[in-house]
Order: structure tokens, then C-alpha cells, then sequence
């Protein structure tokens, strides 16, 4: 019976930076989000714009969670 | 007469009877005992450890005109309780080129020989004609047979043993020739059941040749002799095997320990212990070895008060040995309890078998070196939407699901649980797990992280927008406190510069007034300054 070993979808080297990567992403995005935010005046302000960081945002910062999850060895 | 038809009714009947009973009994698959003969049997009984394992050689002839595909073995009611495993063989080859070939062996469940003994057949490959021998190996494992006497020794005392057994081989066929040889872990033996012809030579007792005996016969023995071995039982062994498509299987083992030799009565005197260690606690024993697949990671060992640091790991390519020292050296009838944990590699242990199902290899069994354990029970918790779980264990187990939460969980994880009870090291044979899973689950929990950060990002856009920032507030204070503020002013723009420019009065004004108030307050300070 031919059976192929099953590996993870990324390499288990690469989580911690992988981690490190997406969480500083994340949270620039999210930083990027607070200042529009902060900055914009009611009428100017674009709800699509806003979504759009947001969402970019918290993917990033969703891969970069999980990937801090694995490298610490909680293997969900 | 009225007899006569009746009574031959009653002779048909009873002719019928017959044949059908006659026929019954020779359509039944089993030979009977008297078509196999064993021509000549040898066992050799290893008692170097405290699990005994025997190694029977039959040579079988068939002296039947039907062919025989099953040869049978026949155990005492005492040994059943205690048989582990049994294993059998055929040799193929002569000499150098020796192969053995595994057979199956089943428990006979409709037959009993005499006084209680149970049999077990052994299939063989091909059928064996008439006339024809073959030989046999039979390897079976008894755990908890060699009863210590004296029952209680002090700290400095050697241990005894009491083996049982029989010198002539229990058996439902007759045997031409038959010799027993049992090994003892070293000369000291106390006493030994001589059966006329035996002997004794250094380590090896000799029973036999003996000729031609019935079937069942048996000759009970008992052997007395010294034996140090650490006798290591595990009372309850639960291993949890956690499966996570991320990279890692993690394992986690709960031990409860017990030492099964003698009980140690009177007091321990650690410093007699440690200063005389030759002699004293002979039968102790404070190391245990674990041998682990290579590769394995994040090793813990700790028990209920937390870490015990007295371990040691050594890996190589092909395994790693995790040499434990429990907190205490475990004498007699002493117990420890603890937890070893470790992870491996996904890759090493899961694999995708061409129907494409997902199925873990495994090994069953405890990881510590010549232990028995009483009660073994595998954990196998598959990753989160797993479907169609199955199994395929070598020998017979108990097995039922549950589910199991963990990290992440939303609906729990399926869990198979497998029991086994009297575990001998032979156990320690690969098995698979096979379940479907669905790759795209995986992506659940990263999904599910990201949508908590959704709802904090909506939640914030919400709270942005549709919530009046302070700024907004001011300026509605403000404007309720003009006078010149009208809601008209916002349908019609060109309101909207009269409104500025009431506002801009009003500013205006405040500025007036405040540079007044300045003013004031200046010319009294000049005032003041003045005077």
C-alpha cells in the first residue's frame, strides 16, 4: 500500500518567524486603522476604507496568533 | 397388531438419530485428538526476568487419512489467567536459511480438555497431509507467575521465587518424546521438583527425555530460586495521543508503578542503603528505561508535588532512551505515580493511505523496558472534524469513542479509546488508526482567531461612526447655547452662511468680551502696580 507521510502545510521551522512576521504586520495595520481613525473628520471619513484596513488587519493578525500558538507549542 | 407399527416407528427413529449424530460428529472441523501426533516437543522455559516466556518446538505428524489444518495446545487453568500473548511460527528452510512465518492462534471457546483446560488452535499455512510432519514454534509470555517466598524481606534480604509448572507438556495429543529445559537467572536455586530423568546444570534445570506419554498428562514442578530482577508492574498505564495536522503528535502517559516482588517489611535505613549498595536492596530497583521513537521533543517528567529533575535523554537516529530515576528507590510492594509527556513529528507517524484515508502508525504497548501492565488504556484523540474513525490492532482489545476538548474546540474532538489488560513487552507492536479528514478544517482555527480581531475591528468602526465623537459633542453644546443655531440651516445652504455669519458675531463678541475682561484685569494690575 503506497501511503506519502503527511507533513504540516508549512514548514514547523518557520513558525516562530512566521509569527513574528505576521504580528508586526498586523499590527502596523491595525496601528495604520487607529490613525485614519484618529485623524479623519466625520464627513471625510470612507466606511469602505475602514473596512478594508480593518479586515487586512485582523487577517494578518489571525495568521500571526496562531502561528505565536504553534511556535510557543501549543499545537491546536 | 398396534405394536408393531409403533415400535418400528420407534427404531426408525432411533436409526435416525443415530446417523444423524454420527454424521454431526464427523462434519465437525476439528480432528479429533487422536489423528495429530507430536513427535517430539521441546520447551525451553526462560525465568532470567520476572516475565516468563516459554519457547515450545513441536514436531507433529499426522497419522490421520484427513488432511489436519490446525494443530492444537492445550493450557491449565492457572497459566490461562496468566497468558499475555501467544505467538506461533512455522520454519521454513533448513539450517542457514531459516524463515519464520507468524500463524494465527485463536482460543478455542466450545472445547475444554479435562479438569478445565483450555486449548488454543494454531492455523497452519497449508493443510497437513497424512503422513506428513511439520514443526511448530509457540512462543506465549506469562506475567505474574513466579510467586515470592518468603512474601516479606527486609531491606538487605535476597528475593525467592516459587515457579510452577508442569514437567511433562500439557497437550491433547500424544507425544513420542519430550524434554523441558528451564533457565534460571543464576545458580543460587533453592529447590527444584526432581521428576526422574532431571538434573541441574549452573543455570539450566533439565526435565526429560520423557516417552511416550497420554495426552493431558502432567507432572506438576516447582522450582525455588533466587531472583533479583526488578520486578517493575504498572498497575494502570493511560497513554493520550494527541493528533494536530499543524505538525505534532503529543503523547502523554500517566503511570502508576508498583514494585511486585516480595513486600519489604521493617524499616528502610537510607544510609545503610547508599553506604553498602551492593548488598543492600538487592531487589530494589531505582532506574527505569523508556525507549522512545527518535526524533521526539519536549520531553516532561513530573509527578503530582511537580518536576522531577533525575532523568536522562539520550538520542540517536534510530530511537531515543529517556532513563528515569522515580524520587525514591521502589522496594517491595512500593508505588509511584507520574506523567511523562513528549512530542514528535507529525510526519514520522501519520500517513495517507491510497484510498485516501488519513491513518496514524503507532505503537501499542508501554514505552518502559520489561514492564507488565496490568491495564493499558490508548487514547487517540483525532484533530477536530475527522470522520469515520477505524482501527486495526494485531490482537484482540477493547474499544469504544468519547470526545475529548481541547484547544480551539467548537464541537470536540472524536476519541477512540482502546483497553487491553495484561500487557507483556511483546505487545509492542505497531497498530493504525484510520480516519477521513478534510484539509480545509484545518483553516477553522486560524479562521476563528481572525474572526474575534473581526469583531474588534467592526466593533471599533462602529463605535468611530455611528457614536458622537467629543468633538461632536462640543460643538453640539456650542451650538445649542447660540441663539443662532436652526436646523433649517442644513436643507438650505444658503441659510447656512447666515448661520456663519451669526456664529462668527457671536465669536466675535465672546472675543470682545474676553479682551475686555483682559483689559480689566490689566489696567488693575497697572493699577496696582502703580500703587
Amino acid at each position: 500500500m503506497t501511503s506519502k507521510p503527511i507533513t504540516s502545510p508549512v514548514p514547523v521551522e518557520w513558525y516562530p518567524s512566521l509569527s513574528v512576521l505576521m504580528l508586526s504586520i498586523g499590527l502596523v495595520l491595525t496601528a495604520s486603522f487607529f490613525i485614519y481613525e484618529a485623524t479623519s473628520s466625520k464627513p471625510s471619513r470612507s466606511l469602505s476604507k475602514e473596512i478594508t484596513i480593518g479586515v487586512v488587519a485582523s487577517f494578518f493578525l489571525g495568521f500571526g496568533s496562531l502561528c505565536l500558538l504553534l511556535a510557543t507549542g501549543v499545537y491546536v | 397388531m398396534e405394536e408393531g407399527p409403533l415400535r418400528r416407528a420407534l427404531i426408525l427413529v432411533l436409526v435416525v438419530f443415530s446417523l444423524l449424530s454420527a454424521m454431526g460428529s464427523s462434519s465437525s472441523s476439528s480432528p479429533s485428538p487422536q489423528d495429530v501426533r507430536v513427535l517430539s516437543a521441546e520447551r525451553r522455559i526462560d525465568l532470567t526476568s520476572f516475565i516468563v516466556r516459554v519457547f515450545l518446538t513441536l514436531k507433529v505428524e499426522n497419522t490421520g487419512a484427513s488432511d489436519v489444518s490446525e494443530i492444537l495446545i492445550a493450557f491449565s487453568p492457572n497459566e490461562v489467567q496468566h497468558l499475555s500473548i501467544v505467538k506461533a511460527s512455522a520454519v521454513a528452510g533448513k539450517r542457514k536459511k531459516k524463515a519464520y512465518l507468524s500463524l494465527d492462534v485463536n482460543p478455542v471457546e466450545l472445547a475444554k480438555g479435562p479438569n478445565g483446560a483450555q486449548l488454543f488452535s494454531i492455523a497452519l499455512l497449508s493443510p497437513l497431509k497424512s503422513s506428513e510432519t511439520t514443526v511448530v514454534e509457540v512462543l506465549y509470555v506469562l506475567t505474574h507467575s513466579q510467586e515470592p517466598f518468603p512474601a516479606e524481606i527486609s531491606q538487605s534480604e535476597s528475593q525467592y521465587v516459587y515457579y510452577r509448572d508442569s514437567a511433562l507438556l500439557l497437550s491433547p495429543y500424544h507425544i513420542g518424546e519430550q524434554r523441558t529445559f528451564i533457565k534460571t537467572p543464576n545458580t543460587k536455586v533453592e529447590s527444584y521438583t526432581s521428576v526422574n530423568p532431571s538434573s541441574r546444570v549452573g543455570t539450566e534445570i533439565k526435565y526429560g527425555p520423557y516417552h511416550d506419554r497420554a495426552p493431558y498428562s502432567y507432572s506438576p514442578i516447582v522450582v525455588h530460586f533466587e531472583n533479583n530482577h526488578p520486578f517493575a508492574v504498572v498497575e494502570e498505564l493511560m497513554r493520550e495521543v494527541e493528533i494536530s495536522h499543524w505538525g505534532n503528535v503529543q503523547i502523554t502517559e500517566h503511570y502508576k508503578l508498583v514494585h511486585a516482588g516480595a513486600r519489604h517489611k521493617g524499616v528502610f535505613s537510607r544510609v545503610e542503603y547508599q553506604a553498602r549498595p551492593s548488598i543492600s536492596g538487592p531487589s530494589s530497583f531505582k532506574h527505569l528505561l523508556a525507549r522512545l521513537p527518535p526524533r521526539v521533543h519536549s520531553v516532561y517528567y513530573r509527578d503530582e508535588i511537580g518536576n522531577i529533575s533525575s532523568s536522562h535523554l539520550r538520542s540517536d537516529s534510530l530511537k531515543s532512551e529517556l532513563e528515569l530515576e522515580p524520587r525514591y528507590p521502589l522496594f517491595g510492594g512500593w508505588k509511584a505515580t507520574f506523567v511523562i509527556g513528549y512530542g514528535l513529528p507529525l510526519q514520522d507517524f501519520l500517513f495517507e493511505s491510497s484510498d485516501g484515508q488519513h491513518y496514524l502508525n503507532l505503537t501499542f504497548g508501554c514505552p518502559l523496558l520489561e514492564t507488565v501492565v496490568d491495564r493499558l488504556t490508548i487514547k487517540v484523540v483525532l484533530p477536530e472534524g475527522s470522520k469515520d474513525p477505524s482501527v486495526s490492532v494485531p490482537f484482540p482489545v477493547k474499544q469504544h469513542y468519547e470526545t475529548t476538548y481541547s484547544y480551539l474546540d467548537v464541537v470536540g474532538r472524536k476519541t477512540l479509546v482502546l483497553i487491553k489488560e495484561n500487557v507483556a513487552p511483546e505487545h509492542n507492536v505497531p497498530f493504525e488508526v484510520y480516519y477521513k479528514f478534510n484539509s480545509f478544517f484545518m483553516l477553522a482555527e486560524p479562521l476563528m482567531l481572525q474572526a474575534w480581531r473581526k469583531i474588534c475591528v467592526f466593533g471599533e468602526v462602529f463605535a468611530f461612526n455611528f457614536t458622537k465623537s467629543q468633538e461632536q459633542k462640543k460643538r453640539d453644546k456650542t451650538a445649542r447655547n447660540s441663539h443662532c443655531s436652526s436646523d433649517a440651516s442644513f436643507d438650505f445652504p444658503e441659510l447656512q452662511s447666515n448661520r456663519l455669519g451669526c456664529l462668527a458675531e457671536e465669536a466675535n463678541e465672546k472675543e470682545i468680551k474676553k479682551l475686555h475682561l483682559d483689559g480689566v484685569r490689566d489696567s488693575s494690575w497697572r493699577r496696582g502696580e502703580r500703587s
